[in-house]
Formats: C-alpha cells, sequence, structure tokens
C-alpha cells in the first residue's frame, strides 16, 4: 500500500534513494509541530511507515556551512547556493534532549526541481550524530 | 569476489551502465573515476557503512518521541528558519 502526499505538498525525488534505503525514491516533505517548528517528516511514498525526522541544519548549528562537491551539484541541477534546501536527518533518542543530528550527511534538496540526494561529506570534519542540544 | 588486475587508464564494466577506470597508481594509492548514473550512489565503502547505520538508526522514530521532540527549542530560543 502506498502513501499519497496531500496536494501541494512537496514531492522530492532522490534518484539514487539513501544509503541503507537504496530502494527508497520518493518522499513527501510534511512539516510538523505547527508553524513554530522547524522540524519537518520525510516520509516515504513507496514504503508505508518509513520516514525521518528532519531539520534545517542553520536552526541548531548557525556555523554549519558544508561545501557540496561540483559533481554533486552538477547531478542535482545546483547552478547556486540559493537553489539548494539543505537538511539534517535526525536521530531521536531517550532522553529527548539528547537527540541528535546527522551533519556528516546532510540531505541537498533543488528547490525548483525537488530532485535531492544524501551527500557524504569529510568523516574526519563531521558526524552522524551532532546533539542537537549541549547539556 | 571477482578480482581482476588494471593498470593505470584501464576500466572495468559494471552492469551495462557502471564503469570505473583506474586514473592514477601512486605508492599506496589508487585513484578510481567511476562513471555511473544518477540512480547508482558511489561512495567510499566505510563512510557509506557508516551512513546507512545512522540512516537506520534514525528511520522511523514512534511518534511518542516525535512529539517530544516539538518541545525542544535551539539554543537561544525560538527558531530561526
Amino acid at each position: 500500500m502506498t502513501v499519497e502526499p496531500e496536494p501541494g505538498m512537496p514531492e522530492l525525488v532522490f534518484d539514487a534513494g539513501l544509503p541503507g534505503f537504496g530502494d527508497a525514491h520518493r518522499f513527501a516533505l510534511v512539516r510538523v509541530g505547527g508553524d513554530d517548528s522547524p522540524f519537518s517528516v520525510l516520509r516515504s511514498l513507496e514504503d508505508e511507515g518509513l520516514e525521518f525526522v528532519v531539520v534545517p541544519p542553520a536552526v541548531f548549528f548557525p556555523d554549519y556551512e558544508p561545501e557540496i562537491a561540483d559533481d554533486v551539484a552538477e547531478s542535482l541541477g545546483l547552478h547556486s547556493a540559493d537553489d539548494a534546501l539543505l537538511l539534517v536527518i535526525v536521530t531521536l533518542a531517550d532522553p529527548i534532549a539528547a537527540s541528535t543530528a546527522n551533519l556528516l550527511g546532510p540531505v541537498v534538496v533543488n528547490r525548483h526541481t525537488r530532485s535531492a540526494a544524501q551527500v557524504i561529506l569529510d568523516p574526519g570534519r563531521y558526524q552522524t550524530r551532532q546533539p542537537l542540544v549541549s547539556r | 569476489m571477482l578480482v581482476l588486475t588494471r593498470r593505470a587508464n584501464q576500466s572495468i564494466v559494471i552492469g551495462d551502465n557502471v564503469v570505473v577506470t583506474v586514473l592514477e597508481v601512486r605508492g599506496d594509492q589508487v585513484r578510481l573515476g567511476i562513471r555511473a548514473p544518477r540512480s547508482v550512489s558511489v561512495h567510499r565503502e566505510e563512510v557509506f557503512r557508516e551512513l546507512a547505520e545512522a540512516n537506520r538508526a534514525a528511520a522511523s522514530p514512534a511518534s511518542g518521541s516525535l512529539d517530544s521532540l516539538l518541545a525542544l527549542r535551539p539554543p537561544g530560543g525560538k527558531p530561526r528558519m
């Protein structure tokens, strides 16, 4: 059974899926928590129940400015930084304040075409589990 | 595992659409060029595995914990977008 996005809700296409989820290509990006919330859910349109919590990294990591490699920018059709929407995947923890964001593998979206990919940056520089808030 | 030996500027074809070329061999490092369609991701193995593990850990959180997350605020108070 597939999930259809509500009309008007942007559908993102990951040509190569995501690492670990290579067959998951189509996702809806759904805002959660109301107008005040920076969080969204990336919800699979092919695999019911598969979803990821995402957040624009600038909300919790204002100094995070990853460089997107030329070949990635080209395959996503990005001509400038303004074409791109950046999201990072959140791993929820218990207690919730220990939740982390994956800064090593941000999701890069072409705002115009909705083409998306999870990019892998330099593991010497970024972590997959960066705490959202410091204790 | 299929084992092939190549020199610099020789290539390997995988399936119909993936070509791996040895660009340069220098000391203990091999520089590889990969041509693949957009539907096929190509990554260094150790980082790919790390990312796959992180994605699996993050996938499909329980709805109760998502509600708790929404109460989390970034440092400085109101979230900026």
